[in-house]
């Protein structure tokens, strides 16, 4: 499996410079790149390294699966990747242990770190490439697309954005058509039962939120922002939406109502909390569109009690 | 093995000190721990690698890359940073006159992360545009001028409120830390989401950035402070006697604390900017030594770099070798692996008497 | 009643006041000369430790002239003057429970080259009745034991020097009348072999009376007194204190004096 069972003479051969890509700036790249077996050729099995529960959702989707030699802790789906060897979280990557897996491609979101570490992983001669993403539906095919063309599989990730487009158009069609009014809501995060927070302007709950034609409730401010009593009396939602993870933690429905003001505001009053798993619905991978639905029926469904 | 040990004269007391024999077992044992960390890792490194040591011969098979580019400059580094956290933690608590003091009450570690809050969220949020080639060393460098710069603002703010005391250093250190405390939770509630995970990350501490440049770099910062510290650490043992009487022999107080803190300031305030808060050997490290043999700075200081040294070391290969192909955060091992030793030192020597 | 300063004295005091927050106190003006021993008397925040401060230069002075050895006093580097004086403090605490040879050791830490350093703190702990206590733990031991310590400190401080100055606040009144005794003795030789003068600081009068040629007296933040001690007479000494004193004379003419509720029990000695 690794590629210390190859002999010393395939490593001269399948060793070769090659460029590697450094996107979103992140990272300063002047280094040589030594002769070693990394720089695999393109006639070797592809072997990658992909940081990121979206870009590994994706890499499934392409059917390149097989093609995975690791993935972070945040690639949980499909259930097949997380028996894959696990390169831990993806801000403290190990340039070691990512080598050891042999890859002749580590493709990450921006999130991945630290930076010395993909330096280190690039000078090794392994490409880089960092794939940004942005919390919209078009970047998410966007960067399907860019996806399949690094990994040779243009015409799947064509295919993939055409029926995430139909899927996107469907899911969409019932909500545009919907003349009720937009239900304001309440995303709480919460990692930990002392640290809850509140999807502001701006957050990737948000756009989740606008693309179901809910509104958010909170507009005081920019991103995630720990919740306050008062904002959220102010904020009068009319739903409060967790992630299912969240949701264990604060001690599901009653613990919901047990947060400080919650209770004071339309949703606590009728008990209208919905949750969805948080890589389906804040992945912005290729389930996007389901998620969509998802979110839009668990909205419809608390909204109708 | 590193060159710390190549470089030190025998000439005065303070080097020799790292010649007495509780010192041969730490060398050996330091030895040791090199040879296993250097062995262990995700990449298995056979014995022919080593030859990589001597002669680079192209191409290189990927045992030889690891250990010369990967795993002997992270080992030395984190032996490096150990010690100048060891003995950093020494000097101040020898300034405090305090076991429990440790770097972070200089400021060191509330400046460096105050100063990096401000890059990551302030420098970042203006949309002023750095050069690809410089980013990278933006944040260390920014970290250390505000560990430093933390460092000398609390001198100088204590010894105009609080002339010449130390207990004034001390509160004028608790009141300066709380004032970056809060510049860092404002950053923090300013930053963005993916600002906020670069900020986590850096306070968590990680010695993946260790490289041949700043082995070097830090060898250079700590044999200088090596051969520095030797003239101050009879001084050091002085400022037990207290202020006032250490005024009375001779030592001018003023001066050793400035010194002292810019030794300080310059050493941790090196290590914060490089590996992030790695907490617990700064105070820890000085305790066991002073368990084994005893307050006297001029044996204490070098053996505390030494078990800084070795602390350091065992939490980082074990950090990155119990979760292959992942890593765990070293600050986790420095702990979960000192606080026990310390904790059986400490009941062994109370019952030894 | 005032001594005039006389310029080729040891210490000397000219008109020297020293502010402590909102108080001034002296003016003190006075010498003293090399060998000579003086102990300063008075009630409790008269001033007494303030003046030590200032002879230690913890305090400098608002105004007036002090000079050591024919120097002012704040030009001294903090090691010259350690070479020439040294203090036994009131307080005997050290951080950290240095061994006992060490912190004997550190009264000449700020010698740079001191080759028989181990030797002299051998003999310094041998004359303050320390030796025994070589090779323990500063922290462990009892208090007489540490004040024992830091007097073989302050020995080793000034073991070869010649007419240095020993600035002594009260260390031993904590302690039992025989050991204050032994002490008292072995600061007396150890000062007297080498010509130091000695600038004590004292609650007790008898040993005041007894132990020292001179006597300086301070009340409300002033020197009320500075007398050769013979000279010394209970009514000066009652309006010192503010109390009524008892005395007794000695077979060997000594004066031992006690508080007494009564005035005047016993006839003018």
């Amino acid at each position: 499996m690794s590629f210390l069972n190859m002999s010393q003479d395939d490593l001269a051969t399948t060793a070769a410079r090659r460029t590697f890509l450094l996107q979103a700036g992140a990272l300063a790249a002047s280094v040589c790149l030594p002769q070693t077996l990394w720089a695999a050729d393109k006639k070797s099995a592809r072997r990658i390294v992909s940081i990121g529960g979206a870009l590994t959702e994706i890499i499934y989707a392409l059917g390149a699966s097989q093609e995975l030699a690791g993935v972070d802790t945040t690639s949980l789906y499909p259930e097949a990747a997380t028996k894959l060897p696990s390169v831990g979280y993806a801000r403290t990557l190990s340039s070691e242990g990512i080598l050891a897996l042999a890859p002749n491609h580590v493709i990450a979101t921006e999130d991945a770190g630290p930076p010395a570490v993909l330096r280190q992983i690039s000078a090794a001669g392994v490409p880089v490439t960092i794939l940004a993403a942005n919390d919209k539906f078009e970047g998410v095919l966007d960067r399907v697309a860019r996806l399949g063309i690094l990994i040779d599989r243009p015409t799947q990730a064509a295919q993939l954005v055409e029926k995430m487009k139909a899927d996107w158009q469907r899911a969409r069609e019932p909500i545009l058509a919907r003349k009720s009014p937009a239900p304001r809501v309440l995303f709480i995060l919460s990692h930990s039962p002392g640290q809850v927070m509140v999807g502001g302007k701006g957050s990737s709950a948000e756009a989740m939120l606008h693309y179901v034609g809910a509104q958010n409730a909170v507009q005081g401010f920019d991103g995630f922002k720990p919740l306050t009593p008062e904002a959220v009396i102010a904020a009068q939602p009319d739903v409060v939406l967790f992630t299912d993870q969240g949701l264990s933690i604060v001690g599901g429905i009653d613990g919901v109502l047990k947060l400080p003001g919650v209770a004071q505001t339309p949703a606590g009053q009728k008990r209208r909390v919905a949750s969805l798993e948080a890589m389906f619905m804040l992945g912005f991978g290729p389930r996007m569109p389901q998620a969509l639905i998802a979110l839009d029926n668990a909205l419809l469904k608390v909204m109708s009690t | 093995m590193s060159a710390v040990a190549g470089a030190i004269s025998l000439t005065s007391r303070f080097t020799t000190g790292l010649l007495n024999r509780p010192v041969w077992f730490l060398w050996l044992v330091l030895l040791l721990c090199f040879w296993v960390a250097a062995w262990a890792g995700a990449v298995p490194v056979t014995a022919d690698d080593w030859r990589v040591l001597w002669r680079h011969e192209e191409p290189l098979t990927s045992g030889a890359y690891v250990l010369w580019s990967l795993r002997l400059p992270r080992i030395l580094f984190a032996a490096l940073v150990g010690a100048v956290l060891g003995l950093s933690g020494a000097l101040t608590q020898g300034l405090f006159r305090n076991p429990l003091a440790d770097p972070g009450l200089l400021g060191v570690t509330s400046g460096a992360a105050c100063a990096a809050a401000l890059t990551i969220v302030v420098l970042a949020g203006s949309g002023i545009d750095i050069p690809i080639a410089w980013r990278f060393w933006v944040l260390p460098l920014t970290a250390f001028a505000g560990a430093v710069g933390v460092c000398l603002l609390l001198d100088t703010v204590a010894r105009w409120l609080t002339a010449d005391s130390i207990a004034g250093l001390l509160l004028t250190g608790i009141a300066l830390n709380a004032l970056a405390a809060a510049i860092i939770g404002l950053c923090t509630y300013l930053a963005t989401d993916e600002q906020l995970r670069s900020l986590t990350f850096w306070t968590l501490g990680s010695l993946a950035g260790g490289s041949w440049p700043l082995v070097g770099t830090l060898s250079v910062l700590l044999l200088a402070a090596i051969w520095y510290v030797r003239r101050l650490v009879s001084a050091m043992n002085a400022l037990a006697l207290g202020e006032a009487a250490a005024a009375h022999v001779g030592i001018n107080v003023r001066h050793l604390r400035r010194r002292v803190i810019i030794l300080v300031a310059l050493l941790s305030g090196f290590a914060v900017a490089w590996c992030g808060v790695i907490g617990f050997i700064g105070l820890v490290a000085p305790h066991i030594v002073r368990l084994v043999v005893g307050p006297d700075q001029r044996r204490m200081a070098p053996l505390a770099m030494l078990v800084g040294a070795i602390i350091l070391l065992v939490a980082d290969t074990t950090a990155r070798t119990v979760a292959i192909p992942a890593e765990i955060p070293v600050g986790i091992f420095t702990a979960l692996l000192g606080a026990p030793f310390f904790l059986v030192l400490l009941t062994s020597v109370r019952k030894g008497g | 009643m005032i001594h005039t300063v006389q310029s080729h004295s040891m210490l000397s005091l000219d008109r020297v006041t020293v502010k402590l927050g909102q108080r001034t106190f002296g003016p003190f003006s006075f010498a003293i000369q090399p060998g000579e021993r003086v102990a300063v008397l008075g009630p409790s925040g008269a001033g007494k430790s303030t003046l030590l401060k200032l002879l230690a230069r913890e305090l400098s002075p608002a105004s007036g002239h002090a000079g050591f050895c024919q120097q002012p006093l704040q030009g001294w580097s903090l090691a010259d003057l350690s070479r020439r004086r040294a203090i036994l403090p009131q307080s005997h605490e050290v951080a950290f429970g240095l061994p006992v040879d060490l912190v004997i050791g550190l009264g000449r830490v700020s010698r740079m080259h001191d080759p028989s350093l181990a030797s002299i703190v051998q003999q310094a702990a041998e004359q303050a009745c320390a030796a025994h206590l070589l090779g323990r733990r500063f922290d462990t031991l009892s208090g007489g034991e540490k004040a024992r310590v830091q007097m073989a400190r302050v020995f080793a401080q000034l073991w070869d020097v010649e007419q240095g100055l020993l600035l002594v606040d009260e260390p031993l009144a904590a302690l039992d009348p025989g050991l204050q005794f032994s002490l008292m003795e072995a600061i007396y030789t150890f000062a007297a072999k080498r010509g130091h003068a000695i600038l004590a600081i004292l609650h007790d009068i008898n040993q005041a009376l007894q132990g020292f040629e001179r006597l300086i007296f301070i009340k409300h933040g002033a020197m009320v007194g500075d007398y050769q001690t013979p000279h010394v007479t209970l009514p000066l000494l009652e309006a010192l204190y503010d109390v009524n004193l008892a005395c007794a004379v000695t077979e060997e003419g000594e004066m031992i004096v006690a508080p007494s509720l009564q005035r005047k029990v016993v006839a003018e000695c």
